[in-house]
Formats: C-alpha cells, structure tokens, sequence
C-alpha cells in the first residue's frame, strides 16, 4: 500500500507530507496571539491570520501566504477535475497599465501556448512583457510598435 | 524667505516641506491632474496644478513653475532630487526670475553634469580617478606599456562600445597582447572603429558617496559617507551611513577628497560625491550630483543634522554654523526604498491600488512616504512608495531594527521591495559588511529568489498542517481580522 500523503499547496508551491509524519506535529499558541511550532529543532513562529477548514493565511515575519490543504479526498477529487475552479478563457489581451508598445513579438495567424511572449508594454520607463494565460489563435493584432496605449484598452483580439 | 514652492512630488516634496514648515516659512505645493489628492498637495500652504500626468507637461514645465511662482510671491524654488534638480537651464530661470534656487550656481551643475569634464576639472587637485588611458588606443606596444604601469587585471574597453559590447577583463600580463587583438578586431567588426581603452579592473566594486554641504562663504564640510552598493539595474535599494568597511583613516581621506571636489567647481549647497572603492579600500572619484540624494535620510540620522533646513539657510546667504571639527558620527543607519516591484520577478514594477496600508512606528524608525491606504500607485512617475530607515547606536542594532520595521510595515495590493530587504538584513555578506555592487547578481537571481520564496512558503505550510492537525477534529474558524483588538 503507498503511504498516504498530503499535499499543501502554499503561496503558489505545491509540498507533499506524510500523513504520519504530521499526526506528531504540536504547535503552541502564545499568549500576544502568535503560533510558535518546532520542526526539525527550528521555531517556526508566525501568525494564524485565518482558518477556514483547510484553507489558511499563515504571517510570516509580515508576509502573508494562502495555504490550501489537500488530504486523500481531494487528491482524488483534483484528479477527476472536480474541484478545479472554471477557468475562463480570454478572447483579448488588454494593457494592463497605460505605457507604450515596444515590441509585438505575435503575427495574426499564429497559433500560441501558455506563457508565450505576445507584447511588450513600457510603463515607469521599464519594459513589462505580457504573457498569455492559455493557448490560443491571434486574430487580430490592434495596435503598432511605438504605439502609446490606455489601461484597458484591447490589444490583440484572439481565437 | 518668507515663502516657498516645492518643485517636486511624493515623499520628498512632503519631507522637504516639513522642514520649510518647521522653519515658520509658508509652503506651495505644485502638482499634476492625477496628483490632485496626493499627499504633498494636501500637506501645502498653497497649491497650483500644472496640468496633465506626463511629466513633460507637468512636472518639468519650468517656464509654468517660475510663472506660478512669480503670481503667488514666492521667494524660493526647491528642485528635491530627479525632475529639475540638476537642470542649469532650470537653476538659471528662477534667478533671473527674480527668485531664489536652492541649490548650488547652474554652472556648477553643468559642470558636473559632463562626467569627462568633471574629470578634468578635479584632475588638478589630486583626486584620485580609476587609473588608465584618457584616450583611446591601438598601437598594442604602447598599450602594453600603459597596462604594465596600472596593473592587472585591467579592463579593455571598446570606445564605440556601450552595455557591457566590446568589453574584456585581463589577468595577467602574457595574455594581454593576445586579448587587445582579439578587442580591437572585435571593436571593428561591431563598431566600425578598432580604437579602444584600457583601465584598471575593479572586480569587486563598492558604491561609496560622500555628502557635501557648501555655503555661499566659501565653507565646505563633508558629513561622512554613506554605502550604496546594494543596487537592481544600477539602481540603489539599501543605503546605509556610515559604511561597514571604512578605516577612520580612509573616511577622513575620502572626506577630504570629497571636499576638494566640491571646491573645483564652487559648489554651494547640498551635494554628493561618488566614489567607487576596490577591494583594497583604494576609491576612485566617479561623479559628483549637484542635489540632495534620496538617501540623504541616513546622513540624517548619523550627524543629527536636517539637511534641507541647511540648503535653505544656506540659500538665504547664511554662513554654515559648523564646521569640520564640528561633525561627528553618532551610531549607524539603514535605509530601504519600498518600490511597487516584485522582487521575485527581476524587479518588474508591480502596480495597483494599495489595499491595506499599516506604518512601522517606534524610536529609531523613519518613514518617509506619502501614500495612503485606498490610492493607486500612478504609472507616470518613479515606482518608489517610501524610504524606510532605521537607527540604532551601532551597526547590528540598525539591522535589527530594520528587520523589525519591516515585519510591521503592511502594503497590500501589489509586490513590493519590503521582503528583499529582509532577505538583504538577513544575509550573512550583508552582516559582515562583505558585499559589492554583485550583491543582487551573486545572491538573488530569479532562481535564488524563487528557492528562498520556496523555503518560506513551505514554512507557512507546515504551521498551517500543524494547525489544522491539532484541531481538525473540532473545526475552529480563526479570523484575527474580525477580533476588536485589531480594529483598534
């Protein structure tokens, strides 16, 4: 039998645990409302902002983390997509600042993949490369290198 | 002076307006259309808008300035620092408008503002300068003597070149024929032109600048250095007075230098000379700006001295009220720019409106800043929010502080600098003082930067695991932001 595992998934970074490493975790709750808890001889201290179920906001040194935990259940339920959240397709790509077109790195007609290059933005005298989420058809390319831009406008149009 | 405009934005128009206000002097303020509710314009006397976002319309419309400035009776103009502060142009108007310039004479800031002929002109007063040729080269016998009388390694660089093109670094003396061939058949290939430089390698350079201040008397003080060399994209992050490394006797003789800098070209006012220093200690002049720094706060703190209410007084004609022997150091002070940049992502600006905005406080913590909860961050001008500085009666305890203050400082809505700055006090290089201008590059690539971001994450994780393990058989909800205490 595998041993059972549970997966965090924090600030973005997905870990995996054993689930009998876990049971034997003890955390203590001081007094000014901060969690002190001891791992591998380490006093991890921070602040428990929320908890919700499985869903946490953990503060560490300031910073705060959204953590989501995932147990055998919703492994599988991950697993058949059930509990993965709709994501919608974007059928534009929109300046999401005010700035000036400095490069278009797209032609119509291309075919293009998640986390490809599509434009270049220049806003606070710095160049923003904007990224597509999904894969996707260009349909139409609306605006010219040099050009300067409104947030929100329509950039390429896709398919 | 009875009345003064700010010619400026953000922190530094408010910090240089609480001084003027401090001095019982009248403030204007002047600002863009989206600048309308900022917090300079609010903070004011008197309040001019000077019309669209762009700067070119706005903030850098001197002739609109001088003509506001006229209308309202000032007495005074204020540059601060980017914008018009180390414009000539700018500095001369306002005289002959009738008005004071705080700053120095707009020849000094032409001067100066020619990097080859600052060069020249503090040659004469044995200040010393990266050693090399100050023409370009291609007979390679006369060349080799030049590089055998500076020493290697040296640096050949292309004199068409530019960005890092045409540039290679040389250890030792055999290889040196071989590699200026290689230089200059590469210069002429790329550049056209085969004519190149040689000058001494600095391997491990530190940015080191001294402040000035100067009277219209003829008085020159330097208020001992400040360290600069945590910088992304040549731009300075940390600052901190005085450096870590310094011997009492190199900082008097970097004071010194400094001094005689600001001396060649009469400079009056607030001024900052930079040095590059080797690892040797050795500094080299750089340039010198004709201006009050952003990291000025840390002089600040170091001398106990407010530096605008010395431009000011200065500019009104009134000789320093001390002198060399005056100034001491007293303790030591950190300061972090808080940029809307995610450090995570190469330092990308990272804009938006701010969500939550909760202030350090406490003795030793100075925040300048001016912004509020709810604003947007405008895209328009500079990505810096505000200057976090700590004091602390040495070194450590400023760090400490630091470490502190930014644990506290809350900005929610975009990524900000705050986590590299404690990724920087908590650094062993930056502990021990043992870092150059490769800081960034060395410590916190893209990679690093996620691997270090990882490691905290997975903290958060296991606390969150140990938390829900303890009570996952009684279901307890946690909100601390709903508790009274918190609403305070």
């Amino acid at each position: 039998m595998p041993e059972q595992k549970i997966i965090v998934n924090a600030g973005g970074f997905d870990f995996e645990f054993e689930k009998d490493k876990i049971a034997k975790f003890e955390i203590v709750n001081n007094k000014d409302e901060n969690f002190s808890f001891l791992y591998e001889n380490q006093n991890i201290k921070g602040n428990i902002i929320s908890a919700d179920n499985k869903k946490y906001i953990i503060e560490l040194d300031g910073e705060r983390f959204p953590v989501q935990i995932k147990n055998e259940l919703d492994q599988v339920l991950d697993q058949m997509g059930l509990n993965k959240p709709k994501t919608t397709k974007i059928n534009a790509i929109k300046a999401p600042m005010p700035g000036l077109v400095i490069e278009i790195c797209v032609t119509e007609g291309q075919e293009i993949i998640e986390n490809d290059k599509v434009l270049i933005l220049e806003a606070m005298k710095m160049e923003n490369v904007i990224k597509i989420p999904h894969e996707a058809v260009v349909k139409k390319i609306l605006v010219k290198t040099g050009q300067a831009v409104e947030k929100g406008q329509t950039l390429i149009e896709l398919a | 002076m009875k009345k003064i405009l700010v010619a400026n934005r953000g922190e530094i128009a408010l910090r240089i307006m609480r001084s003027i206000k401090k001095m019982g002097i009248k403030t204007v303020a002047v600002y863009s259309e989206p600048d309308r509710n900022a917090m300079h314009v609010r903070f004011a006397d008197e309040a001019v808008c000077l019309g669209e976002a762009a700067s070119s319309q706005s903030y850098l419309n001197m002739d609109k300035i001088i003509d506001f400035a006229t209308k309202l009776g000032v007495d005074g103009i204020h540059p601060g620092y980017g914008f018009l502060s180390e414009n000539a142009i700018f500095a001369e108007k306002v005289t002959k408008a009738g008005i004071t310039f705080i700053g120095p004479e707009p020849a000094s800031i032409t001067l100066m503002g020619s990097k080859l002929a600052a060069k020249d002109c503090v040659k004469q007063y044995d200040i010393p300068m990266v050693p090399g040729t100050d023409q370009a080269i291609t007979d390679i016998p006369e060349a080799q003597k030049i590089a055998a009388s500076i020493g290697f390694p040296i640096l050949i660089k292309a004199s068409a070149g530019g960005g890092g093109k045409g540039m290679r670094v040389v250890e030792k003396a055999e290889d040196f024929v071989e590699q200026m061939d290689r230089a200059i058949s590469e210069a002429k290939s790329a550049f056209g032109d085969g004519s190149v430089f040689i000058e001494k390698y600095v391997g491990s350079p530190r940015h080191i600048e001294v402040q000035v201040l100067g009277d219209k008397h003829g008085n020159i003080v330097h208020l001992f250095e400040r360290e600069c060399s945590i910088q992304r994209r040549h731009q300075k992050v940390i600052e901190e007075a005085p450096s870590g490394i310094l011997t009492e006797e190199k900082r008097q003789k970097i004071g010194e230098a400094a001094v005689k800098v600001a001396k060649s070209c009469n400079y009056v006012g607030a001024g900052t000379v930079e040095f590059l220093l080797d690892e040797n200690l050795d500094f080299y002049f750089l340039e010198m700006n004709t201006r009050l720094q952003v990291e000025h706060p840390v002089t600040e703190f170091i001398t106990g001295i407010d530096l605008v209410e010395e431009q000011i007084k200065i500019a009104r004609g009134e000789k320093l009220s001390f002198s060399q022997e005056d100034l001491k150091i007293n303790g030591h002070a950190v300061e972090l720019r808080v940029y809307a940049e995610d450090p995570l992502n190469d330092f990308l600006p990272s804009i938006g409106t701010i969500t939550k905005y909760e202030k350090p406080s406490g003795e030793g913590v100075r925040l300048d800043d001016a912004y509020e909860e709810g604003m947007d961050i405008p895209i328009y001008y500079d990505p810096m929010i505000a200057k976090l500085v700590t004091f602390g009666k040495d070194r450590a305890t400023a760090i400490q502080k630091m470490k502190e203050a930014i644990a506290a400082y809350k900005i929610e809505g975009f990524a900000t600098t705050l986590p590299f700055g404690l990724f920087v006090m908590d650094h062993e290089a930056f502990q021990t003082a043992n870092f150059d201008t490769h800081f960034v590059k060395k410590y916190f690539s893209k990679e690093q930067a996620q691997a270090w971001q990882k490691g905290k994450a997975r903290k958060a994780a296991l606390m969150a695991l140990a938390h829900w393990n303890a009570n996952k058989d009684t279901l307890k909800t946690i909100n601390i932001e709903n508790r009274n205490w918190k609403k305070r």
